[in-house]
């Protein structure tokens, strides 16, 4: 058990894992499936696992020691998810490199975010529905264009689950650096870097905003400008949006 | 922006980048800012630490408060390593698993589908947007 109590366990294991993730990525050909985060992901959350089963206490202990060192301590995991914040205001760089995209075409980013995120809420309202989710799971699943801290506080107040709506925001991330960029290639809507920009920051959040760093400029720049947008926007349209169909 | 404030951008680029503790200490008083600015914001609608910072260092950069070579480098470095910064967000979803056991696939696919919703929906409503706005101004030139 005090080997886990550490400051560095937590720190340790997100590195390790994510190291193999990367050594996996390059061995497979960048196959999407091995993306590092993901891959990482996977393999933490089953070190945590058979920690859990090998030491036979409860995986509430488990987990305090991942993200903070344990009972006596305040730094673990956390410190790597605090560096979350200046990575995310690092994308004003990205952003102010294409201002002359931004001051052309403001009207209509702006109208497209606004747009496209009421169009999505109606569709996935739609298929919740047909997939036979409760109304709470529902309310989960509306705010996760949003950063964590707008859609969680969004969620429970539409009557949501803060937890499941927590999960669906990392999966997000997740999801849109594995398949994101192939996937709007695959659907042969790859002819506008403005598009895919905004597309990936919408649901890809600041992950998918790195992802679109690296596909271009332009896309890089969008992408961080749907961050900011979409979590405002979200915060406006979905508390709309769930007392038009009944929720809460 | 006028062709001078391209040039600027690439002249900016060009310039030697300032030292790490520099481009730290800007970091940190934005940062510092953000969080007074989200404390005040109302609850019910509030505006992240991180939203308030990148919209601080934009407004920054655009009014040259901030040169870009003051935190171009920081900036590239934090963001090409965030993957690894969000491992810890992604372990935490062991926290979850329960959730998970009880409601099963359903929820998984529903997460799936709907992040594919939005990625195709917004991209496809900004493509649609621009292809038009692009014809109306070329009608107009």
């Amino acid at each position: 058990m005090q080997f886990i109590n550490n400051t560095f366990f937590g720190i340790f294991v997100s590195v390790a894992v994510y190291l193999i993730g990367l050594y996996l990525f390059n061995r497979f050909n960048n196959f999407f499936l091995f993306q590092p985060l993901f891959v990482g992901m996977i393999l933490g959350i089953f070190v945590l696992w058979i920690l859990e089963q090998t030491m036979g206490v409860s995986s509430t202990v488990i987990y305090d020691a991942f993200w903070h060192g344990g009972k006596d301590n305040f730094i673990g995991a956390n410190l790597l998810f605090w560096f979350l914040g200046p990575a995310t205001i690092s994308f004003a760089v990205p952003l102010y490199k294409r201002n002359d995209i931004v001051k052309d075409y403001w009207v209509e980013i702006l109208l497209s975010l606004i747009v496209g995120l009421f169009i999505s809420l109606v569709i996935i309202y739609l298929m919740c529905r047909a997939l036979n989710l409760s109304d709470s799971e529902i309310a989960s699943l509306l705010p996760q264009s949003a950063t964590t801290a707008i859609a969680l506080p969004l969620s429970t107040s539409i009557g949501g689950i803060p937890a499941i709506t927590a999960m669906t925001v990392i999966l997000n991330s997740v999801i849109v650096l594995a398949i994101g960029d192939q996937l709007v290639k695959w659907l042969k809507l790859d002819t506008d870097p403005i598009g895919i920009g905004l597309g990936l920051g919408t649901s890809g959040h600041t992950i998918g905003s790195a992802k679109a760093v690296k596909l271009g400029s332009i896309e890089g720049a969008m992408a961080s400008i749907a961050v900011i947008v979409v979590g405002i926007v979200t915060n406006i349209v979905v508390p709309l949006f769930a007392r038009l169909i009944g929720l809460k | 922006m006028n062709k001078t404030e391209k040039e600027r951008i690439v002249e900016e680029e060009q310039k030697d980048a300032s030292p790490v503790i520099i481009q730290l200490g800007i970091f940190a008083a934005v940062l510092f800012v953000s969080n007074i600015l989200s404390v005040i914001m109302p609850k019910a609608f509030p505006v992240p630490v991180p939203v308030w910072g990148l919209i601080i260092l934009y407004v920054l950069l655009t009014t040259h408060v901030v040169k870009l070579h003051q935190v171009e480098k920081l900036s590239g470095f934090l963001i090409g390593i965030i993957g690894v910064f969000f491992v810890p967000s992604g372990i935490q979803m062991y926290k979850s698993l329960d959730l998970i056991k009880e409601d099963g696939i359903t929820l998984i696919i529903a997460i799936i589908a709907s992040t594919i919703i939005l990625l195709i929906t917004v991209t496809f409503t900004a493509r649609l947007f621009i292809s038009i706005s692009k014809k109306i101004r070329n009608r107009r030139a």
